[in-house]
């Protein structure tokens, strides 16, 4: 029979304290991470600075000067208006052709799961290159889309590069990237969804009408909310498929923050007003994720129960 | 559900066929132009009847692309390559340092736990830029500026927020009975991370892999504020490609295949585990 | 072998105090049955012995030795849990072998201490299977298996029983004290079955909200149970509870049941006149002739026949509930009126208002050579 004492080993020697353990284990990540907190406030300095990389010597603190500039500033009220008009469209969109989708897949066949696998696949391609994809099919000389909206008496239809019809574009196309995004996450809502409520309801013959008003999207609702600020957060950060698409123009047609920004800070060099803009946008998507957060955890804490 | 009337499945049939027509046509049309030269493409009506060509894919290959001024040199491949170094080993960096933050988090509830994991969370919907445009600058600093380690550890923004959250949840999973079982029977924690916790998160954390290869793959902008040409990766390279004239639009579309194939194989490959990767464990799939 | 001393063991979660200054010996060699309702504490004790939890305040001493600080994997101990807690990747013969691979011994070491057990537990023809196909009873002696083949001086099991059916329960508890008298360990066996605890258990230690409540061998708690809520945890059919107040006569302390005195032999004078509860096991009541002294009417409401008794529901003149049981085949009335006669020896007064029990007089002498 062991004793204990052979099967002890001395407390001496390389040995983590259980205490320490976690933290030794989390600390590499946290260590990573912080090296990106820094610039996160050097970024915070830079907004309450006067501060253009063409005129490095009158780098200096204007406090809040930058900020102050927004209120008399057009083309920031524009930046803030085509952020929102962008979210606010490409969201709602999304959410009722996704929400629409789900509901036709929503019944398990091999054909509902082989159509939800392949419309899975736009959201797997890079946004930048799915831009790049409908550039080549809206390209006014050979564009398949500008073909067939021609056919449709549409001539000389410019899709991105007409100031009109820039955000239309860049809309389908974040809708064709993201719509699978919502539509995945509703279905899987769906299919989750206990059965005997809707069962009850159809041996009692309520109109499907009723049944999905009263049943279905109240009890669908917390992956709705989810979705939504999911989408939300990303969308009114859209870079990607903007810049590859128009680079914010024609014009500031789509001069949305992070365009904007960007354009700022590397065209005019404009530092002090780049950094104001992010964290204006930072300030948005701050509260946004934190009611996001929060949402989420239930529906987390569910999906955990049910695993 | 159960009883549809004729009209019903015909009108949900044609709405189906409309949605996979909208969601599947895009691909379909660039795949087909990868494989025409510019005399079909710009043919007018278009049409999906043409001889099909490999020249496309053998000029990107070769990186000598023929224009009307001459031969230029496109380094696509030299992207694809990147695109794949930089994907590999910041997935790799990520999963080194995340799997046994997610499982110290997982297992320890320790004080500000929650509070850190939190953080890495909110960079996940923070900005890019608000942090990449300071980051330019210690770059220079730093001497990171357009190297490969610059941009992995920058690629942990999108990275490490994944792979903690999912393999978390998959090490949550684990009945810490099992675990306290292996400790019991004379194990070290570190035994028993290695033989149980790990092979019974297993599939959780491929899968977390996975989806953060995607993630890094299709990222745009990192690379498009911190790489030049010789580094950057497809997303930003075939921008490029775009702009620099003569190109012809058979290769942008091959170049665009090329790019995408490795995302949607993998997609296709994991799509079991999309749902619950792409919702941080929000939603099982 | 070994001893286990827990010394003022406090363990929080949150606000909530889960174990409140614990203290607790078992003896080198001992069986004790750590008995209680669930919530009580018992699994959460057992983690902290077994190392993989800590307490926050306290000592844990195993052998003697100081082992609050000590890893789990350096205590010694063997565990078996209630949900088994299987290696679901591994072989039954990987999951009995861990602990001892974890000692390095050599192959031919391991292959015959597992095959040993194995057999011992009539398990050695599932050895190459997973968890997954392995049944419930299967399961159940694996977990068994994998906590006894390092023989372990302490050996700590965690209601190992609860989650498997009834029969194999049954032969469980036949087998299990022959096993573990092989093994010679001490043992310490948490179980929310009385029977389980009474079969298995040296002694019994009664927890309730994080404290130990009674300790003592399975005699003493079911014939003296030290406040009321052990008297109802312990005994099946349960014990009843009357409200009463002891009075005196020249004869000794008495309580009225439905007019009639039912004599308290074993109390003192002095718990006349107190608020009190009076505790009456199902068997300390029996059937009686309406003419025969200190029969109380009741009448038969309804009657249950278990496998060795018949427990027959009844009310009195007053409307209490009061439960009988007699050996089973015995005759007795089904329905209507009929009259009971309670053994006043076989009565305990608890203080209504701590539930604790009244101390008896001389009650070690009385109760000597009487079986459960």
């Amino acid at each position: 029979m062991a004793s204990t004492e052979t099967l002890r080993r001395p407390a001496s020697g390389f040995r983590i304290s259980r205490k320490m353990l976690p933290y030794v284990l989390s600390l590499p990540a946290l260590l990573v991470c912080i090296g990106i907190l820094i610039p996160f406030f050097t970024a915070v300095i830079y907004s309450f600075q006067r501060y253009r990389l063409s005129q490095p010597w009158s780098r200096q603190f204007n406090w809040g000067e930058n900020y102050l500039n927004f209120f008399t500033d057009p083309a920031f009220w524009n930046t803030l208006k085509v952020s929102l008009l962008y979210a606010g469209i490409t969201v709602t969109l999304e959410l009722l052709l996704g929400l629409g989708i789900a509901l036709l897949l929503q019944r398990r066949s091999t054909i509902n799961n082989f159509i939800s696998i392949m419309l899975l696949l736009p959201l797997m391609i890079a946004p930048a290159l799915a831009a790049l994809m409908w550039k080549l099919m809206t390209n006014p000389s050979f564009g398949i889309l500008s073909y067939l909206a021609s056919l449709i008496g549409l001539h000389d239809f410019r899709w991105a590069s007409s100031p009109d019809t820039a955000l239309l574009t860049v809309v389908l196309v974040d809708i064709w990237v993201y719509t699978p995004f919502i539509m995945i996450l509703l279905l899987a809502g769906l299919r989750s969804l206990p059965t005997q409520p809707f069962e009850a309801a159809a041996l009692d013959g309520v109109p499907r009408s009723f049944v999905f008003f009263r049943i279905t999207l109240p009890m669908l609702t917390p992956y709705i909310l989810t979705a939504t600020l999911f989408r939300l957060l990303d969308s009114i950060q859209q870079f990607d498929i903007i810049y590859a698409m128009t680079q914010g123009g024609p014009g500031n047609t789509l001069t949305v923050f992070q365009v904007e920004a960007y354009l700022n800070f590397f065209q005019s060099t404009n530092v002090g007003r780049s950094a104001a803009l992010l964290i204006i946008l930072w300030a948005i998507t701050y509260t946004l994720s934190n009611v996001f957060i929060k949402n989420w955890l239930r529906l987390r804490e569910r999906a955990r129960g049910e695993a | 559900m159960e009883t549809m009337s004729p009209l019903e499945r015909v009108l949900r049939g044609l709405a189906l066929t409309l949605v996979v027509v909208f969601f599947m046509f895009p691909i379909f049309w660039i795949f087909l132009m990868s494989f025409q030269t510019n005399e079909t493409i710009l043919a007018i009506p278009p049409s999906i009847v043409f001889s099909p060509t490999l020249s496309n894919y053998a000029a990107l290959i070769t990186g000598k692309l023929q224009t009307a001024a001459g031969t230029l040199d496109i380094a696509f491949m030299r992207n694809l390559g990147n695109s794949i170094f930089l994907s590999v080993a910041s997935v790799a960096v990520a999963l080194v340092l995340g799997v046994p933050a997610a499982y110290a988090f997982a297992r320890h509830k320790f004080k500000g736990s929650e509070d850190i994991a939190f953080t890495l969370l909110s960079f996940r919907f923070a900005p890019p830029l608000l942090v990449l445009l300071p980051l330019t600058q210690y770059f220079q600093w730093l001497g990171l500026s357009n190297t490969y380690f610059g941009l992995i550890w920058v690629y942990q923004l999108i990275c490490l927020p994944l792979i903690l959250w999912i393999v978390r949840g998959y090490f949550e999973d684990i009945s810490a009975d099992v675990e306290y079982a292996y400790r019991i029977a004379g194990h070290s924690w570190f035994a028993t991370f290695r033989k149980i916790a790990l092979p019974l998160a297993g599939p959780g954390i491929a899968a977390a892999g996975l989806l953060a290869f995607i993630f890094a793959w299709n990222n745009f902008v990192f690379a498009l504020v911190l790489a030049s040409a010789d580094k950057q990766p497809v997303t930003v390279g075939a921008l490029a490609f775009v702009t620099s004239s003569g190109i012809q639009y058979g290769q942008i579309a091959a170049a665009i295949v090329l790019s995408v194939t490795p995302t949607l194989a993998l997609a296709l490959y994991a799509q079991r585990y999309l749902v619950e990767g792409l919702s941080l464990g929000a939603v099982k799939g | 072998m070994t001893t286990l001393q827990l010394k003022n063991i406090v363990k929080r979660y949150k606000s909530q105090t889960v174990l409140d200054d614990l203290t607790l010996d078992v003896a080198d060699g001992e069986r004790l049955v750590l008995f209680g309702p669930s919530g009580a504490g018992k699994t959460v004790l057992l983690r902290l012995v077994a190392g993989v939890i800590e307490p926050d305040e306290g000592r844990v001493l195993i052998g003697g030795e100081d082992m609050t600080d000590v890893d789990a994997e350096h205590r010694g101990v063997g565990m078996a849990f209630q949900n088994f807690a299987l290696f679901p990747h591994m072989s039954a013969f990987d999951n009995i072998a861990s602990p001892l691979t974890a000692t390095r011994s050599s192959k031919e070491k391991i292959a015959a201490g597992v095959q040993k057990v194995a057999k011992l537990l009539k398990i050695d023809h599932v050895l190459t299977h997973h968890p997954k196909a392995l049944s419930n009873g299967q399961k159940q002696r694996t977990a068994l298996a994998r906590a006894l083949v390092g023989s372990p001086p302490l050996l700590l099991l965690d209601d190992p029983l609860r989650n498997v059916d009834a029969k194999l329960r049954f032969e469980m508890r036949l087998e299990l004290p022959r096993l573990l008298a092989a093994q010679g360990a001490t043992v310490v066996y948490v179980t929310q079955d009385y029977k389980e605890a009474m079969a298995l258990g040296d002694r019994i230690a009664v927890m309730a909200a994080g404290r130990i409540r009674q300790v003592g061998t399975p005699q003493e708690i079911y014939n003296a149970p030290a406040d009321i809520e052990i008297a109802r945890l312990f005994g099946d059919p349960t014990i009843n509870l009357l409200d009463v107040v002891p009075q005196r006569s020249g004869e000794g302390v008495f309580v009225e049941l439905s007019n009639v005195r039912v004599r308290l032999a074993d109390y003192d004078a002095d718990v006349a006149g107190k608020e009190c509860v009076l505790g009456l096991r199902p068997e300390a009541i029996s059937f009686a002739d309406a003419v025969a002294p200190g029969a109380i009417p009741v009448t038969v409401e309804a009657e249950t026949p278990l496998n060795e008794k018949t427990v027959t529901l009844a009310l009195t003149a007053r409307g209490r509930e009061i439960l009988v049981s007699r050996p089973a085949g015995t005759p007795g009335p089904v329905a209507g009126p009929a009259h009971i006669a309670v053994n006043g020896t076989q009565a305990f007064l608890f203080d209504k208002t701590s539930g604790a029990l009244l101390p008896r007089a001389d009650l070690a002498a009385k109760r000597s050579g009487e079986a459960a």
